[in-house]
């Protein structure tokens, strides 16, 4: 039963979840990028972005849109904060103590998130929530199009700004040579921060364009997290483009595989692709970047 | 919604008092005015929300049989609860019931997973101590010829196959037969316990199953899914999974004309869950859902929903219906054996024949395993923002909308 419909949804489902995905994504690869460090916290942030998208609806009736001009500066402020307090302290720990610090990081905001506001789950369902239309015989939800439209224009933008900016210069140049952007007086301390700053932010913005269609609960963010993982092996560790690209690559790979393989196999195949990069193209898809 | 909650510090307060207490053999254990009984549930981690619910329920009935003059057979001796916290995980099931039993509780009650639950059990047996399983669901805890453990709930099996009876009962009575039925489960234990049932029964009540779609809890997206699920036009959409899945699932079955004759939650945490409803009120007129559930019909439930509704502001649910009923069973088989001895009182849980309760079924009984004979879940379907019972027809408060208009567009 693989008929041309199933074809056709499954490609357009894949595509506007991928751009989430790459989103999520992008902002980890960028922390890997400059830091060094795997961030398992990113997940944990976007939760945190979540209930901030949520409750800004639900107390301040501010638009899950809207409150991105907020959530993202915020969201950037706390992550040069995170960065600040929690990571630079243990710049030069052994590598697998800093992995431990940002799992660390994680429980800590996803309990902190369980004690603050139970574990229920929130949803925000504004009047366009469920706006739909058909492509062909494929169904289109416009939160969830929009939530690809925006991760998509993010990550350009982001793109743009780690081209045509000093700071986005000098966050390029402390991926590619920490030594010699140090030594061109680069003031890598705070580029550091603000580049887990940015990460944060883009996780923030993705967190709030999905909260329109998803929920919101402390674990919430695990769904993301561990796809945008395997997003980020994919498209070249701190390979910024190759990170979106990886993100539409996932979320066709899941799409697919639940039309075409029966059951929760759709995982498989995706798990099955990060397997395989790894083996063959251990520096991802598109090259192993360095803050390309 | 105001909700009276154990903080984590008031409850390790409780338990090093209680711990305090049980390290002093012969304070209030020797002078016969109290019967202890246990309780070990997930009180915090990811399930303290629905521990507290369960909790509510287990103190409302104490407090009343105690307000009442307590266990008459043992000269009115007052029920005790000592608390035991799981965090879900199988050690700590463990160790605790060991705790508990040392201080002398005559019953554990408990412990939600299923897991724990089958460790558990092994204590519980090693000690000759009467285990009332409570939300846990695996069929196997009550197999291998155990003999101290009891179960008021249905387990997984009668629980899928009387809702899937119920469902069809409801769909011959409305002339609209149903003859071919899609599942989707989540992936763990309990979903795919409900979807192997859901599969072996086809033989029995002539349906085919056209898809059985397992699915990650973590996942995003149903849309591929749900496709299938619509391309192989079935005439129920069986679902058992938890809250958030359950719901993206109605979401995006709605938004797709998924085209069924309905919508039909098994054991499922979101469809008849009244904050669900609540928050959902478009989406969720007419689901169906097969659960845990009370009977509408009886006065005195009436009269518990109220009590519960007094003292914590928040409506009883089914974990707090199951752990209330749990208490006045345990009640009922104290005061047959007229003795606080553990064996006496498993004696006495055997020969349970207890009509006076306030669940969906004849009397409560149980077989040679510990499981209740008959033990089932009823039939809702939400109803203007209210899940009703609408089988079976004798429990039934309202008549069943079936086909639904909506999910058939």
């Amino acid at each position: 039963m693989f008929s041309l419909d199933l074809l056709l949804q499954a490609v357009v489902s894949g595509v506007l979840l991928g751009g989430v995905y790459g989103l999520v994504a992008s902002g980890l690869s960028l922390i890997f990028g400059v830091l060094r460090i795997i961030n398992f916290a990113h997940g944990a942030v976007m939760m945190l972005a979540m209930y901030a998208t949520y409750w800004l609806f639900t107390l301040l009736h501010v638009d899950p849109y809207l409150s991105i001009l907020v959530t993202g500066p915020a969201f950037f402020l706390l992550g040069m904060l995170i960065q600040r307090v929690v990571i630079e302290p243990n710049r030069f720990a052994a590598e697998h103590n800093q992995l431990l610090l940002t799992l660390g990081l994680a429980l800590f905001l996803e309990n902190l998130a369980l004690v603050l506001w139970q574990g229920d789950f929130r949803t925000v369902r504004p009047a366009y929530a469920n706006a739909s239309f058909t492509l062909g015989e494929a169904l289109v939800e416009v939160p969830r199009l929009v939530a690809c439209g925006g991760a998509v224009v993010m990550a350009l933008a982001l793109f743009g700004f780690l081209r045509l900016t000093d700071v986005g210069k000098a966050i390029r140049a402390l991926a590619e040579e920490p030594e010699g952007a140090m030594l061109m007086g680069i003031d890598v301390g705070r580029i550091r921060a603000v580049a887990f700053g940015i990460g944060a932010g883009c996780v923030a913005v993705a967190g709030a364009l999905v909260t329109p269609f998803f929920y919101v609960a402390p674990d919430v963010g695990e769904s993301f997290n561990i796809m945008a993982f395997v997003v980020v092996v994919l498209g070249g560790m701190g390979n910024f483009v190759g990170a979106l690209l990886g993100g539409f690559i996932v979320g066709l790979a899941e799409s697919l595989g639940a039309t075409a393989l029966p059951g929760s196999l759709k995982q498989l195949v995706v798990f099955a692709l990060f397997v395989l990069v790894l083996l063959f193209r251990p520096a991802g898809l598109f090259g192993g970047g360095r803050g390309r | 919604m105001p909700r009276a909650r154990v903080s984590r510090r008031v409850f390790l307060g409780t338990v090093g008092a209680a711990a305090a207490l049980g390290a002093l053999p012969g304070v209030g254990r020797a002078q016969g005015k109290e019967v202890r009984l246990g309780y070990i549930l997930p009180v915090t981690g990811p399930l303290a929300f629905e521990a507290q619910l369960s909790l509510n329920g287990l103190q409302l009935a104490v407090d009343e049989i105690n307000g009442v003059g307590g266990v008459k057979a043992l000269g009115g001796a007052k029920l005790t609860l000592l608390p035991g916290d799981t965090q879900q995980k199988v050690e700590l099931g463990n160790s605790e019931a060991a705790r508990l039993i040392d201080q002398g509780v005559c019953a554990l009650i408990g412990p939600f997973s299923s897991l724990v639950a089958y460790s558990v059990r092994q204590v519980t047996e090693k000690n000759k101590t009467p285990f009332m399983l409570l939300a846990a669901v695996a069929d196997n805890l009550t197999e291998g010829g155990l003999r101290y453990v009891f179960r008021v709930q249905p387990n997984g099996k009668s629980m899928a196959t009387l809702t899937m009876n119920n469902m069809f009962e409801m769909a011959r009575a409305a002339s609209a037969p149903v003859k071919r039925v899609a599942m989707m489960h989540e992936d763990g234990n309990f979903g795919t316990t409900m979807g192997n049932h859901v599969e072996a029964f086809a033989g029995k009540l002539g349906y085919a199953l056209v898809q059985r779609i397992p699915y990650s809890l973590k996942s995003p997206d149903f849309t591929a899914e749900l496709s299938k699920v619509k391309a192989a036009k079935p005439d129920l959409l069986v679902i058992s999974g938890y809250y958030g899945d359950s719901k993206i699932i109605a979401e995006t079955a709605a938004k797709l004309r998924i085209g069924v004759n309905a919508l039909v939650g098994l054991a499922n945490a979101a469809y008849s869950n009244p904050k669900f409803i609540a928050d959902n009120r478009q989406l969720t007129d007419n689901l169906f859902d097969g659960n845990y559930w009370h009977n509408p019909q009886s006065p005195r439930a009436r009269a518990v929903f109220a009590a519960y509704e007094k003292r914590f502001g928040s409506t009883l649910t089914s974990h707090g219906v199951q752990a209330y009923t749990v208490i006045y069973v345990l009640k009922d088989a104290l005061e047959r054996a007229a003795s606080a001895d553990r064996d006496k009182l498993r004696d006495a849980l055997a020969r349970t024949d207890l009509a006076d309760h306030i669940l969906p079924q004849d009397a409560i009984k149980f077989d040679d395993t510990g499981e209740n004979v008959n033990a089932t879940p009823a039939l809702l379907q939400v109803q203007n923002g209210k899940a009703v019972v609408v089988g079976p027809a004798r429990f039934a408060e309202a008549k069943p909308v079936f086909p639904v208009p909506k999910w058939h567009g």
